[in-house]
């Protein structure tokens, strides 16, 4: 069995750009977080909040990443997504984008128009995903996964589903490709329903209550927006829906590599991150065109 | 607070731990949230800031209303007018921080006592103001007669990584340049430096 390390409640909300209010989990203000989440380096969880119409799309203007790959998971609202790769996209409810920084890109996400213009709930996860050093100068990439194509594990006696996004479920794989194993995947359960999950007891493993409440282990019962982190010294665990319920649940294996981090680069020195700045200063991410 | 100050002290002015201590008492530390005003415009600036973590930017405002940004000041750098400090005379600039930013503050006694106090600081408070003019001259030359690219690729290299962490209308500004002048520059300089993956 695996046993709870902490639950974290979700913090002051601060906004990414003006589109995106989000409760950081990861690294959630502490130095060592990335490195026990490894390789999962960021949390960006916008809970459940409405936005007024607007005629302007909030989001997020044009930035660079590298080193890494961005998960946006749309649980309510839409995204609009354009990189210098020449990818662009909307993601809505249900839908996974799954974006390779690798070697540099440049992105904007936003709301998308329709959203904008109608206001409405949006309620999104944001995770960054690390890259290992042989993996960082990989060409960046992009992966929609709209809702109808994740594959789904069915529950018996119709207790919900689990959808696979990443890694596997009891023999269902999901549709992402990842770079090194990561395991993400939501838990829908039907109030009082159960599930569960095993994963190699070194792999970090933590995850999020998207909605409804839930009993994990028999043993804690963990709130709405809030967050839970295992210990690494089991397996296995449960989770049992109290209310009708959404889990985000996440599991990767770390890979144990100095992470350095400035802004929106992840590499593994300092050098690496001067040269990720003079690359950008420099337009070696590309531009959106014309 | 105070920390990188002194480091900064110590290693640019040989200023030592002790002439430091004599000095502490004559400098002030502030912390400014983003949007907040280290000087207005009218006002007499009576005080150098050293900025110890964050980000100031000094700008006039013309009589249209638009903003001309004359400085930034990371990590490190030093910002005021000094015009106006060492002429006693109303300020045009305002100083204003884009990040929350904490500042060592000192004035003309601190100068002063520190000029008594260490003769290496002498030697440094004059390196600091030839450098300071060199620094003027080369921007006004920029301005007059460099590309924009050129301006552009000087900015990258004194502020090496500002682009992530102010607006590109700031940086147009800085530059004197519309940003849709900069959004050219930046392209023409992607299409030409993209990479090959």
């Amino acid at each position: 069995m695996r046993n709870i390390e902490k639950v974290v409640a979700p913090g002051t909300p601060h906004f990414v750009g003006d589109g995106f209010r989000v409760h950081n989990f990861i690294p959630g203000g502490q130095k060592d977080f990335q490195k026990r989440m490894d390789p999962f380096i960021l949390m960006d969880y916008n809970s459940k909040y409405t936005f007024p119409p607007s005629k302007h799309s909030r989001g997020v203007g044009a930035h660079p990443h590298r080193g890494f790959e961005t998960v946006t998971i749309a649980y309510k609202g839409a995204v609009a997504h354009h990189d210098s790769a020449g990818n662009e996209g909307v993601i809505g409810e249900g839908d996974v984008q799954w974006m390779t920084a690798g070697n540099g890109i440049l992105h904007k996400e936003y709301h998308a128009e329709e959203f904008s213009r109608a206001g409405g709930e949006f309620q999104m996860v944001q995770l960054w995903v690390n890259l290992p050093a042989r993996f960082k100068a990989t060409p960046p990439g992009y992966q929609g996964i709209v809702s109808r194509d994740i594959s789904r594990y069915r529950l018996e006696n119709e207790d919900g589903e689990i959808e696979v996004i990443a890694g596997h479920y009891k023999g269902t794989e999901g549709k992402a490709t990842t770079f090194t194993p990561v395991h993400l995947m939501n838990a829908k359960l039907r109030e009082n329903a159960s599930a569960d999950f095993s994963f190699p007891a070194h792999y970090n493993t933590a995850l999020l209550v998207v909605e409804g409440e839930i009993e994990v282990n028999n043993e804690i019962v963990v709130a709405p927006d809030h967050f839970l982190l295992f210990q690494n010294d089991g397996e296995e665990f449960v989770i049992r829906a109290r209310k009708e319920a959404v889990v985000l649940v996440l599991s990767g294996e770390p890979f144990n590599e100095p992470i350095v981090q400035q802004g929106p680069f992840v590499m593994n020195s300092q050098e690496e991150i001067n040269q990720a700045v003079v690359d950008f200063n420099m337009g070696r991410y590309g531009s959106f065109g014309k | 607070m105070v920390e990188s100050f002194k480091d900064y002290l110590r290693s640019h002015a040989l200023v030592s731990e002790e002439e430091f201590e004599v000095l502490r008492p004559l400098i002030q530390v502030r912390r400014y949230a983003p949007g907040e005003f280290a000087l207005l415009a009218g006002d007499v600036c009576n005080h150098h800031f050293f900025v110890e973590k964050g980000l100031l930017r000094s700008y006039t405002i013309d009589p249209g209303g638009k903003e001309h940004i004359i400085q930034f000041a990371p990590e490190n750098w030093f910002l005021g007018d000094r015009g106006s400090y060492y002429f006693r005379e109303p300020s045009e600039m305002n100083i204003q921080a884009i990040e929350p930013t904490n500042v060592v503050m000192f004035d003309q006694l601190f100068v002063e006592k520190a000029m008594c106090t260490s003769a290496a600081y002498n030697i440094f408070n004059e390196q600091l103001l030839q450098n300071h003019i060199r620094q003027l001259q080369s921007r006004i030359n920029q301005l007059l007669s460099a590309s924009a690219e050129q301006r552009y690729l000087h900015f990258v290299d004194t502020y090496f990584n500002l682009t992530l962490r102010v607006p590109q209308w700031m940086i147009a500004s800085y530059l004197g340049m519309t940003p849709e002048s900069l959004s050219r520059v930046r392209r023409d300089l992607a299409i030409r430096e993209q990479k090959i993956s």
